[in-house]
C-alpha cells in the first residue's frame, strides 16, 4: 500500500499530463496553471523543511562543538539576518538587503566563478597528455583552438583562426548533437519509465 | 523690378515643378491598387479568441506606409480601425475577439493618409480546439516509443537475455563504495544543481537509490548536500527507502542528507568546504551541471577521493572527464539505474531506447539525403 | 626525481600564482595585440553600421550577471558606444532579475562619457530622446510576445518610474516593427527565446553577446541566418571595442581588450604548460621502455 499510491498517483498525473500538453483548450490550460500553482506551494512547504534541516545541522554542530563549528555560527547568523533584513526593510532597488547582495553576495559569487580559471588550468595539465591516439588527435583539436582563437593565431596562419572556427562548428557540433539525440531518448525513456511503474528505483528499489 | 513682379516671375518659374509634383502625386494616388484575396481564419491550434488575417499585397507595396486592419461585427455600423503593420507585410493577429462572434476583416493600404480599400474578407468566428494538430508528431513519436518499449518489457519478462555492454563508470561503483568502507570515510553524493523538473535529477534520484542500497549494506556515511527544498525532500526520501528495503532502517541518520542553499556558487564553495573538511573518499556527481562542475571535480580530486560523474550536460562534460576517474556520458546516466539494479524490467527498456535512436538516424539520414534532391521534410518534424 | 618526471609534476601551487601573475601583469603593463574578427562579430558590426540615423531603434537586452560581467559587460558599452556615435537610438530591457544593476550603469557611464566629449546637441545623447531604459520584467516568454503587439503594454513605465508616454523616443516606438535589431546581451540561454519568438514570430532581426562557454552552441543560428551576428566572451567584445576604434566611433579601447591581454597570457600558459608536462610524460614513458 506504501507504494501503490505514490505509484498510482505518479502514472495518473503523468497520463493527464500528456494528455493535457495535445489539448489547447481553455479547460485544459486552466487546468495546467491550476497544477503550476500546487506545485508552487508544494515547493514552498519544501523550502520550510529544508531550512528546518539547515538549522538544525548547524544547530548540533554548534552544540557539540564539532569540527570547524564557528563557521557554523557565520552560516546560521548570516541566514537570520538577510531574512529579517529583508522582511523589515524590504527588498527594493536601493535597500540594505539588495546592498548587502550587490556589495557582498555578488563579489563572493564572482570569486568562486574566477577559481575556475585556476582549475582549468591546473586539470588541463594534469589530464591532458598524450596517451592514446585518440586523446592525442583531441590534444591537436585543442591546441587548434587555443592557438586560433587567440588573437595572435592569425599570425602563425591566417587559416588558423578560420580552422578553429571549423572545428567547433562542424566536429564539434557534430559530437555534441550526437550526445544530445541519446540523451534526450534517455529523458523520455526514464519518464516513461517512472510513469509507467517501471522504474522504482526512487521508492527504495523492487518490493 | 518691383516686388509684384518678381513674385509674378517666381510663380511662373516654379510653375512647370508644382505641375508635376501634382501630377505625379495625382497619378500615385490613383495608381494605388488595394490588398487583394483577404482572407481571416481562426487561429489554429490555441485556446480562442484569435484569429489571422492574411492578404496578398498590393502591387504598389513599396510606396505605401503601412497596411491598417479594419474589423466588424454584425452588430456593428462600420468597421473598426483595430491597429496597423508595416508594408511588406501579409499577416496580422488579431487577438482580441471573443469567441463565436461574427467579424468581417477589411485592410487598407495607405499613402500620404489617403487610405485604399480591399474587398472585405468572408465572415470567421474564432473558437478553442480540441487538439492540437502542430504536435501530431511528438504523439506519433510517443506511441512508436510506448509501443518499443512494451514490447521489450514483454520479452523481458518472458527472460530473454537481454545485452548490456559494460559501462566502467558503474562497475566502479561497488569498489567506490567499498574503498570508503575500509578507509571508514564517508562517500558524497551531489545530486546536481537541477531543480527536481530536470530529467537528469530524476535519474540521479534513480542512482541515488541504488547506490544507497549498496551504502546500507556497510557502516558507511553518506552526505548528499542539495541546491533544492524540493530536491533535498525527494533525496531523503528515497535514501531512507534504500535503507528500509535493505532491512537497514536503523543505520539511516537524518543528517546524511542536507540542504545548503539556492545561490549556485554559494552551493559551491559549500561542497567545497565538505570536500576539504570531512575528506569523502568517494565522490559522485550525478546529475545537471553548469560552470561550478570543475570547481567541485577539481577539489575532490586534490582531496585524493575516487570520483564518479554522471551528467547530460554537454558543455560540462570535457571538465568531469579530466578531473573524475569516471565519468557517465550523456544517456548513460539514464541507463545506470537499469545497469546497476539488473533488473529486466529496466534492461528491456534500454534496448527500446537504442531501437528509438536508431529510427531518429533513419529518419535523419533520409531528410538529409531528400533535402540534397531540394526536398524539404524538415517542417513535418518540427515542434509547435 | 629525474627532470622528465619533474616536469609532469608541478606543483599545484606554483601553476596558480604563475596564473595570477600573467593575470596581473598585463592590466599594468599595457600592450596591444591587434585583433582578427572573426566573420560573427563583423556580421553584427556590419548589421549595426548600416541602420540608418534615427529611424528604426536598437532594442538591447542586457540579462547578464554579475559573475559574468567581465565578458558581457564590455559588449553592453560597446555596443552603446557605436549606436550613440551613429545616432541609433537605443532602448535597453531586462529579463534577468539580476540585469538591471549593470544595465543601469552601462548606459549611464556610456552616455556621461558621450556628452563630455559633446559640443553640441547633435553629438549629445539625451536620455528620453536617444537613449530608455525599460527596466525589467518577469515572464520573459509572454513579455516578448506582448512586445510584438505593443512595447507600452509591457512596459508602460521606464526603469525610472517615468511614464512611457512622456519620453519622446517611445512615442515612436509601438512594438517589434520599429526595431531595427534586438540584440541580447546574456550569461544564460535566453536568447533561445528570442529567436524562438521575436524572431519566428516577428520576423526581428536578433542579435547576440554571450560568454564564451555559450557560444558553441549558437554557431548554428548564425549559420541559419537565425542570428544576424553574435559576439562571443572577452573575444568577441574585443573584437567589437576593436571595430569601433577603427571606424573613428570612439579613441577609447574599451576594457575587453586590455582583458583579452591577461586571457591570451593565460593561454599560452596554460599551453606551456600542456607541452610541458606531454614532454615529461614522453620522456618518462621512453624511460620506462628502455
Amino acid at each position: 500500500m506504501k507504494r501503490t499510491i505514490p505509484l498510482a498517483i505518479c502514472l495518473i498525473m503523468g497520463v493527464v499530463m500528456m494528455i493535457q500538453f495535445f489539448i489547447p483548450h481553455p479547460i485544459s490550460l486552466e487546468f495546467n496553471s491550476t497544477i503550476l500553482n500546487w506545485i508552487i506551494v508544494l515547493f514552498a512547504f519544501a523550502l520550510v523543511l529544508a531550512i528546518g534541516n539547515l538549522i538544525r545541522h548547524h544547530s548540533i554542530k554548534i552544540r557539540k562543538r564539532k569540527h570547524d563549528w564557528p563557521y557554523s555560527i557565520v552560516t546560521l547568523t548570516s541566514m537570520a539576518a538577510m531574512a529579517i533584513i529583508g522582511l523589515f526593510w524590504g527588498i527594493e532597488a536601493d535597500s540594505l538587503f539588495q546592498r548587502i547582495y550587490l556589495n557582498i553576495f555578488a563579489p563572493l559569487s564572482a570569486t568562486m566563478f574566477a577559481l575556475l580559471a585556476y582549475y582549468m588550468a591546473s586539470a588541463a595539465y594534469r589530464a591532458f597528455r598524450a596517451r592514446s591516439l585518440e586523446a592525442t588527435l583531441l590534444l591537436a583539436a585543442a591546441f587548434i583552438v587555443m592557438v586560433g582563437f587567440m588573437p595572435f593565431g592569425q599570425y602563425i596562419s591566417p587559416r588558423l583562426p578560420a580552422f578553429a572556427e571549423w572545428i567547433m562548428r562542424y566536429p564539434n557540433m557534430a559530437a555534441q548533437r550526437g550526445i544530445i539525440i541519446g540523451v534526450a531518448f534517455g529523458a523520455i525513456a526514464t519518464a516513461l519509465k517512472i510513469i509507467l511503474g517501471i522504474e522504482r528505483s526512487w521508492l527504495g528499489g523492487k518490493e | 523690378m518691383k516686388s509684384r513682379d518678381v513674385l509674378h516671375l517666381s510663380v511662373l518659374t516654379h510653375f512647370p515643378f508644382w505641375l508635376q509634383s501634382s501630377v505625379t502625386f495625382l497619378l500615385i494616388a490613383a495608381l494605388i491598387a488595394p490588398p487583394t484575396n483577404v482572407r481571416a481564419i481562426d487561429r489554429p491550434n490555441d485556446a480562442g479568441t484569435a484569429i489571422i488575417i492574411t492578404w496578398d499585397l498590393s502591387p504598389d507595396d513599396p510606396v505605401i506606409e503601412k497596411y491598417v486592419v479594419f474589423r466588424m461585427t454584425a452588430d456593428d455600423t462600420i468597421y473598426q480601425n483595430i491597429g496597423f503593420t508595416k508594408n511588406g507585410n501579409t499577416s496580422f493577429e488579431d487577438d482580441d475577439v471573443e469567441d463565436g462572434i461574427e467579424y468581417t476583416y477589411m485592410i487598407s493600404a495607405v499613402r500620404n493618409s489617403e487610405m485604399f480599400n480591399s474587398e472585405p474578407s468572408a465572415v470567421v468566428k474564432s473558437g478553442p480546439q480540441i487538439f492540437h494538430l502542430g504536435r501530431t508528431n511528438i504523439l506519433i513519436c510517443i506511441i512508436i516509443f510506448t509501443m518499443l518499449l512494451t514490447i521489450f518489457v514483454i520479452q523481458a519478462r518472458k527472460g530473454r537475455n537481454l545485452f548490456i555492454r559494460r559501462i566502467p563508470g558503474l562497475e566502479a561503483v561497488d569498489e567506490a563504495v567499498g574503498r570508503a568502507t575500509e578507509m571508514g570515510k564517508p562517500i558524497m553524493y551531489i545530486p546536481g544543481l537541477g531543480n527536481i523538473d530536470w530529467t537528469a535529477t530524476i535519474a540521479s534520484m534513480n542512482i541515488l537509490g541504488e547506490v544507497s542500497r549498496k551504502i546500507a549494506q556497510y557502516d558507511t556515511p553518506l552526505i548528499v548536500p542539495n541546491r533544492w527544498s524540493v530536491v533535498y525532500t525527494v533525496a531523503k526520501e528515497v535514501v531512507k527507502e534504500a535503507f528500509v528495503s535493505e532491512g537497514r532502517p536503523d543505520k539511516f541518520k537524518e543528517d546524511y542528507v542536507r540542504y545548503l542553499t539556492e545561490a549556485q556558487f554559494g552551493y559551491a564553495a559549500a561542497v567545497n568546504g565538505i570536500m576539504l573538511r570531512e575528506k569523502p573518499a568517494t565522490n559522485f556527481f550525478i546529475g545537471r551541471f553548469w560552470a561550478e562542475s570543475l570547481i567541485m571535480a577539481e577539489t575532490g580530486a586534490q582531496t585524493g577521493a575516487i570520483q564518479i560523474a554522471g551528467t547530460d550536460s554537454v558543455l560540462q562534460l570535457p571538465f568531469f572527464v579530466t578531473a573524475c576517474d569516471y565519468t557517465l556520458i550523456g544517456e548513460e546516466l539514464y541507463a545506470a539505474s537499469a545497469y546497476l539494479s539488473r533488473e529486466p524490467l529496466l534492461l528491456g527498456s534500454l534496448k527500446a531506447q537504442d531501437y528509438g535512436k536508431l529510427i531518429v538516424l533513419a529518419i535523419l539520414f533520409v531528410v538529409t539525403l531528400l533535402s540534397f534532391l531540394r526536398i524539404d521534410l524538415l517542417s513535418l518534424l518540427e515542434i509547435q | 626525481m629525474k627532470w622528465y618526471d619533474r616536469i609532469t609534476q608541478i606543483d599545484r601551487r606554483i601553476i596558480y600564482l604563475l596564473l595570477t601573475l600573467f593575470i596581473i601583469l598585463p592590466l599594468f603593463i599595457p600592450f596591444k595585440i591587434p585583433q582578427n574578427v572573426m566573420p560573427q562579430t563583423q556580421q553584427l558590426f556590419d548589421f549595426v553600421d548600416s541602420i540608418p540615423p534615427g529611424d528604426e531603434v536598437v532594442l538591447l537586452a542586457l540579462d547578464y550577471t554579475p559573475q559574468t560581467a567581465p565578458e558581457c559587460h564590455p559588449m553592453a558599452i560597446a555596443l552603446l558606444k557605436h549606436c550613440f556615435a551613429r545616432k541609433v537610438p537605443v532602448i535597453g530591457v531586462s529579463f534577468d532579475p539580476q540585469g538591471p544593476g549593470l544595465a543601469v550603469e552601462a548606459i549611464t557611464s556610456v552616455i556621461r562619457e558621450v556628452n563630455e566629449n559633446a559640443r553640441t546637441r547633435e553629438d549629445s545623447v539625451i536620455y528620453g530622446t536617444d537613449c530608455v531604459y525599460l527596466g525589467w520584467k518577469s515572464g520573459r516568454v509572454a513579455a516578448l510576445l506582448q512586445m510584438g503587439e505593443s512595447v507600452p503594454q509591457v512596459f508602460p513605465v521606464d526603469y525610472y518610474g517615468t511614464p512611457i508616454d512622456s519620453l519622446p523616443l517611445m512615442l515612436r516606438v509601438g512594438n517589434y516593427k520599429d526595431v531595427a535589431i534586438a540584440i541580447n546581451i546574456a550569461s544564460a540561454a535566453y536568447p533561445d527565446d528570442w529567436i524562438r519568438y521575436p524572431q519566428s514570430r516577428y520576423g526581428v532581426k536578433v542579435g547576440a553577446g554571450l560568454t564564451a562557454v555559450m557560444a558553441p552552441k549558437y554557431y548554428p543560428f548564425v549559420q541559419t541566418g537565425q542570428l544576424s551576428g553574435m559576439m562571443s566572451g572577452m573575444k568577441g567584445a574585443a573584437e567589437y571595442e576593436h571595430l569601433i576604434v577603427k571606424h573613428g566611433y570612439t579613441d577609447d579601447s574599451g576594457t575587453a581588450e586590455t582583458g583579452m591581454n591577461s586571457q591570451s597570457m593565460i593561454h599560452i600558459l596554460i599551453i606551456v604548460f600542456i607541452v610541458l608536462g606531454n614532454i615529461g610524460y614522453f620522456f618518462s614513458r621512453r624511460g620506462v621502455k628502455q
